[in-house]
């Protein structure tokens, strides 16, 4: 179902909160990342995910 | 390769979602902590759009189909499974008390908007005057946060606040909530929302308690 067409702000927040979460959050294990270095790698997927993929989170909305 | 989406407890059934680029996803038993990989040939993962979302998806999937989880963060695919059994055994304890922490508990996530800037103030006639304008500007808007933090924050388990960063997002916040609790929080979120008809509140969730999944992170 298309939820809330006309809330685009919230719906951008929740892209934006839900790929911080991946990316930013959660749990890590390995000792030995270089986290500098993946931390910057990262914040520029991570943009670029955001340019990408609004129309994502409606397919998503539509498949959940 | 092999990809690690979250550390669950109480896994049942594993719920019926694919991975990364379609990959199967299956658990690993690992003392009394259950990991849900997946495997893949080849080189790192990068954390595409459709990786990221994938990865979401299956962690989202779990969350509704265990006692508590931890998402793991999308980083560095481990070599093998000795590569990751040996960083889960080293971290047993911080996992089982995040584990914890985290049981019959979801994430909810705010982030308030303050009304359009206001320029510089017009009547600031000297140098000293503008700043001591900005500097009361700044201390208003730290107050307002923390106003409108703090009887959320009461409501929660645990809370992560981060410092704005940007001048206009006044709160950028998640709150760790007991499942039960949920609606409450909303209502005092809707609450502050009409105490502040000028701010924009945005409230997502329930979110897998992504922002409360730590161990020894160092």
């Amino acid at each position: 179902m298309s939820e809330s067409p006309d809330r685009p702000l919230e719906q951008q927040i929740t892209l934006l909160e839900l790929v911080d979460r991946v990316l930013n959050k959660g749990v890590v294990l390995s000792g030995d990342i270089t986290l500098s270095v993946a931390d910057v790698d990262l914040v520029y997927v991570g943009l670029r995910v955001l340019l990408a993929s609004v129309g994502t989170l409606e397919r998503l909305h539509e498949g959940a | 390769m092999i990809h690690l989406y979250a550390i669950a407890e109480g896994l049942g059934e594993l719920p019926a979602v694919e991975g990364i680029g379609g990959a199967e996803i299956r658990p690993r038993t690992l003392d009394d902590l259950e990991l849900v990989v997946s495997e893949h040939d080849g080189a790192e993962l990068e954390p595409t759009e459709e990786a990221v979302l994938a990865h979401a998806r299956v962690v989202d999937a779990l969350a509704a189909a265990t006692t508590a989880l931890l998402p793991a963060r999308f980083t560095r695919t481990f070599e093998d499974e000795a590569a990751l059994d040996s960083a889960v055994r080293g971290q047993l304890d911080n996992l089982r008390r995040a584990l914890s922490h985290v049981r019959v508990r979801v994430e909810l996530g705010l982030r308030v908007i303050g009304a359009s800037e206001e320029g510089p103030p017009p009547e600031a006639a000297t140098g000293r005057a503008y700043m001591e304008a900005r500097l009361e500007a700044v201390a208003g808007a730290e107050r307002l946060a923390k106003d409108l933090h703090e009887p959320l924050a009461a409501l929660a388990a645990d809370s992560t606040h981060s410092v704005a960063t940007k001048p206009r997002l006044l709160v950028s916040a998640a709150y760790l909530v007991e499942t039960g609790d949920v609606e409450r929080f909303r209502v005092e979120v809707a609450e502050l929302e009409r105490a502040h008809p000028d701010l924009t509140f945005v409230c997502t969730g329930p979110w897998p308690p992504y922002s409360f999944a730590t161990a020894a992170e160092t």
